[in-house]
């Protein structure tokens, strides 16, 4: 190649280059929103994704010092009788309250979204919400179920749904968005006769017909929850 | 014979830059438009969730994280203090720290009558089902409630609570209003919630009276009977 065909190489890979970049800069200015909504928006985004961060950390944190007691506790127990006796006590009470993974065998239900159709009542109602999780949550403990993880989290005897339009929040979070995955162990026969039951989960089988939520129930010979990876104090409650 | 190869080899080494130079156009152009294309794609996805996060759900998160986190450092907090505590003693302070946290279990797991602060709530209301006394139980929780017993029967997260023809069942005993709701929790909270549930339940055609009472000390006497798993096994 001639020194003019490098140079002339050169200079249209530079143009290319320059017109990219000029192509995507206008374009993104448009996107922009011409008013500070945006600006004001991303700052408020920006502090949900740092919570975020915190929560996690503080969440892997809370579960690296339960297993490190576990251990401490455990070596304990090797050494006395009255330690075993105690810590096996301990050990039942922390699966009931959700504190160790577990296993067996029960269902695994999917909520999604539905189509965003003309919600007359303009309240949104193809999202799934924390009523939904809720509701189906209690239905699957009345039907038998012994133990319930929300999209990876635990719940627990004093869990709590909370939320906006289409955001779920279980005890300190952070939200979660649909597709919500429900897993339940326990009593398989009796969980997927109450969730075919037409007369149970009214809101979500009438919004499933009219902004076809997804509610998609699929039984299981085995399933594993995780442990509760969160806080568990309650400050002012003592024995009476 | 001899002449042509000597001739076409320049010409065929000229090719060969020539064409390694054009591949080097196409390389910087398909680096352009990849630069461009993930530029406007991720302008495109912050649009997208700045779009569909409203201010209000944003601040809802923001407050709501930030109580969470409070609540996971207290409990980081306590974690590690058992940690050292475990550390430091001999088998006396690993028994006393197992006995504390099965007292502490038992309590969360409404095996024990408990007391504290708190609120009762009431509701003179006719027709109200089991899933609007789950909602009003939930949203207790969610506002501060740590214990909560419902008309006298204890009620934790996977006590059934059934409607059926003749009215509402706790754990397969018929119970009807005026409904009674004892929280223990942190009082102020409690307090806000509370009056924001009877606020709401005022509007409620079916509700007659909503009503609520601040307790220094409530005592909450029943009990869950503690139910061994049949299906599942710890992990």
């Amino acid at each position: 190649m001639s020194r003019s065909q490098l140079v002339s190489s050169g200079v249209i890979a530079l143009v290319a280059l320059a017109v990219g970049f000029l192509l995507a800069g206008q374009i993104k200015a448009q996107l922009l929103t011409p008013s500070n909504q945006v600006a004001r928006n991303q700052a408020l985004v920006h502090s949900v994704q740092d919570l975020e961060r915190t929560n996690d950390s503080d969440r892997r944190q809370i579960a690296a010092l339960r297993a490190q007691i576990d251990a401490l506790e455990a070596q304990a127990a090797s050494q006395s009788d009255t330690t075993r006796a105690l810590q096996s006590q301990v050990a039942d009470l922390r699966a009931h309250a959700g504190l160790t993974p577990m296993r067996g065998p029960g269902v695994e239900v999917e909520l999604a979204n539905g189509s965003p159709s003309a919600d007359p009542t303009g309240q949104a109602r193809y999202l799934v919400n924390f009523q939904d999780v809720q509701d189906l949550v209690n239905l699957l403990f009345g039907a038998g179920a012994e133990g319930i993880s929300v999209s990876g989290r635990r719940i627990t005897p004093v869990s709590s749904f909370s939320g906006s339009e289409g955001e779920v929040v279980i005890d300190q979070g952070p939200p979660l968005f649909s597709p919500i995955k429900v897993l339940a162990v326990g009593d398989r026969n009796r969980m997927e006769t109450a969730l075919q039951d037409p007369a149970l989960l009214p809101s979500l089988r009438v919004r499933q017909l009219q902004f076809d939520l997804g509610l998609k129930v699929t039984g299981a010979p085995d399933l594993a929850l995780p442990a509760y990876d969160a806080s568990l104090e309650i400050p002012h409650v003592g024995p009476a | 014979m001899s002449a042509r190869p000597n001739k076409t080899a320049p010409r065929q080494r000229g090719r060969s830059r020539s064409s390694g130079g054009a591949m080097a156009v196409w390389l910087i152009a398909i680096l352009v438009a990849f630069v461009a294309t993930v530029q406007l794609r991720s302008q495109a996805e912050v649009e997208r969730s700045l779009q569909s996060a409203d201010p209000a759900t944003l601040a809802f998160s923001i407050d709501q994280l930030h109580r969470s986190n409070d609540a996971l450092e207290a409990q980081i907090a306590s974690l590690k203090q058992q940690q050292s505590m475990l550390q430091a003693g001999g088998g006396d302070a690993v028994d006393q720290q197992l006995m504390s946290e099965a007292n502490q279990l038992r309590m969360l797991e409404g095996l024990v009558p408990v007391h504290g602060p708190g609120i009762v709530l009431t509701l003179d209301a006719s027709g109200l089902t089991s899933l609007d006394l789950q909602d009003a139980i939930n949203n207790l929780a969610a506002g501060g409630g740590e214990a909560l017993a419902l008309n006298g029967h204890r009620i934790i997260l996977g006590v059934d609570i059934e409607q059926s023809d003749i009215g509402v069942s706790i754990d397969g005993t018929a119970v009807s209003a005026p409904w009674s709701f004892e929280v223990i929790g942190d009082p102020n909270r409690l307090a806000e919630t509370a009056d924001l549930m009877t606020q709401q339940l005022r509007g409620d055609r079916r509700v007659h009276v909503a009503a609520y009472s601040v307790a220094q000390d409530l005592v909450v006497r029943a009990v869950v009977t503690e139910r061994p798993f049949v299906y599942a096994v710890s992990s």
